[in-house]
Formats: structure tokens, C-alpha cells, sequence
């Protein structure tokens, strides 16, 4: 679970899915926050939630239509203006053509990776659960 | 800066050795730097800062024997560590059916 991954089929065609992940306003309407993202390789993204919490992005890989990929800055804002670290995650969205429209993959994982194998143990199968 | 506790328990098991550390401790038991050193390729010295790496963690915890540390793995820090990632599904599947919702109400526009 080191990798979370999820996926949904979406009943229109890439071209028509791709400005809602990529574009601002759209993104703003469906994220969760305001957002506010160049989608050119190197672009920031700033994304800011309801709570106050903001969030900052570097765009790494677009392939319009098909794909888009950032990476979290591994600090955020706090509601109370404070600055804290987080985890770096990337986070990747593919756009697929599928007889029922478009099928749309999120992985999202940390910006490290830890190898396989491990068992016994409550640690050692919470272990397992992240590196899995 | 504040740091988040996630955060913390993912910079310590970003390292490769640190995670044997973790692993040897999950299958010997409690031990400690000497008897981890043991079944490590490094010394015994190296052990015992990744120890402390992984404490301040909270990811072990140390209670003194003798003139050593005998040292225990800590299971809530790497659950929290679970659960977060439950947490970040769970926010991709909120997202992800709005995105749907999004697409649909555009497309009957």
C-alpha cells in the first residue's frame, strides 16, 4: 500500500476529461481546493483548501490528453499559518480510451521507495502494508 | 519548521538500512545495537544512529540494559503511517467521483 492507487470510468472521451484535470478552474470544482496550476513540465501548482491549509506543486510530465504528473512540495501551510513538513508524494493521472469513455488512473506514492518482502509481526506487516 | 509525525516516519524508513534495522528488529525481537549489529552488514556504531534516527521517529523505543540499550519496535507510528495512505485513497475516491460529476454536468451544458 506503499502506492495508492485508484481509477474511475468516466462516460465521455479523453479530450473532453483532459481540460478538467489539467485546467485550473476545472480542477478547482472537483479537487477539493482552489487550485491554480501551470500544466507545463516545471509549472507550479498552488492549491488551497477551504481550511486555509495551502499546498504547493511542480508539474514533472505532461502528455496532453494522456497524461499529467507533480509532485507535492513536501511542505504545506497550516490553517493557522504555520509552516509544517509533509510527506513528498507524486501524484500521476492517466487518461485511457475505453469502449465506455475514459478510464482515469491516479497513482499517488511517496517519493521513495522501499523494497518487497516481510512478514511476522504486527511492525512488520504494517511495514509490509506500505511497502507492498 | 513544524514538522508533521508522517513525515517524520516516512524520512526515517526512506533509508534502505534503517529498514533492516526495523526488519531485524521485527524478527529478533528486542535487542539491542550489539545483537542487531550481528546480523547486519554494518557496525555496531552505525546501528545505533539509525536507532536513534528511528526513535526520534518514535518508530522504537529504548530502555536501558545494562550498560546498553536494549531496543523495541514502537507498532502505532508505522500504522499511523498505514492509515495515512488509507486516508489518501480515501481523498482520491471523493476526488475522483466529483471529476465524474464535473465531466457529466459539462457535457450536459
Amino acid at each position: 500500500m506503499q502506492t495508492v492507487e485508484r481509477a474511475i470510468t468516466i462516460p465521455a472521451p479523453p479530450e473532453d476529461v483532459w481540460p478538467a484535470v489539467s485546467r485550473s478552474d476545472d480542477l478547482s470544482t472537483w479537487f477539493g481546493a482552489e487550485v491554480e496550476l501551470d500544466a507545463r513540465p516545471g509549472g507550479r501548482g498552488v492549491f488551497r483548501w477551504p481550511d486555509g491549509t495551502e499546498r504547493q506543486a511542480v508539474v514533472e510530465a505532461v502528455e496532453p490528453g494522456r497524461r499529467l504528473s507533480f509532485r507535492w512540495l513536501p511542505f504545506q501551510r497550516t490553517p493557522e499559518g504555520e509552516a509544517l513538513t509533509v510527506p513528498s508524494t507524486r501524484v500521476e493521472i492517466t487518461l485511457d480510451a475505453v469502449p465506455e469513455g475514459t478510464l482515469v488512473r491516479v497513482v499517488e506514492q511517496p517519493a521513495f521507495s522501499l523494497p518487497a518482502t516481510l512478514q511476522t509481526r504486527a511492525a512488520a506487516t504494517a511495514l509490509a502494508a506500505i511497502e507492498a | 519548521m513544524k514538522r508533521d509525525r508522517t513525515d517524520a516516519i516516512f524520512s526515517a524508513l526512506a533509508d534502505p538500512t534503517r529498514r533492516q534495522v526495523i526488519r531485524a528488529l521485527s524478527q529478533q525481537g528486542p535487542s539491542t545495537a550489539t545483537g542487531l549489529a550481528a546480523n547486519l552488514p554494518v557496525t555496531r556504531q552505525a546501528v545505533t544512529k539509525h536507532l536513534s534516527a528511528l526513535a526520534d521517529a518514535g518508530l522504537v523505543t529504548a530502555t536501558r540494559k545494562g550498560r546498553e540499550k536494549l531496543y523495541q519496535i514502537s507498532p502505532r507510528p508505522l500504522t499511523d503511517a498505514v492509515s495515512w495512505m488509507a486516508d489518501l485513497g480515501a481523498r482520491w475516491d471523493e476526488r475522483l467521483a466529483a471529476l465524474r460529476d464535473h465531466v457529466a454536468g459539462f457535457r450536459r451544458r
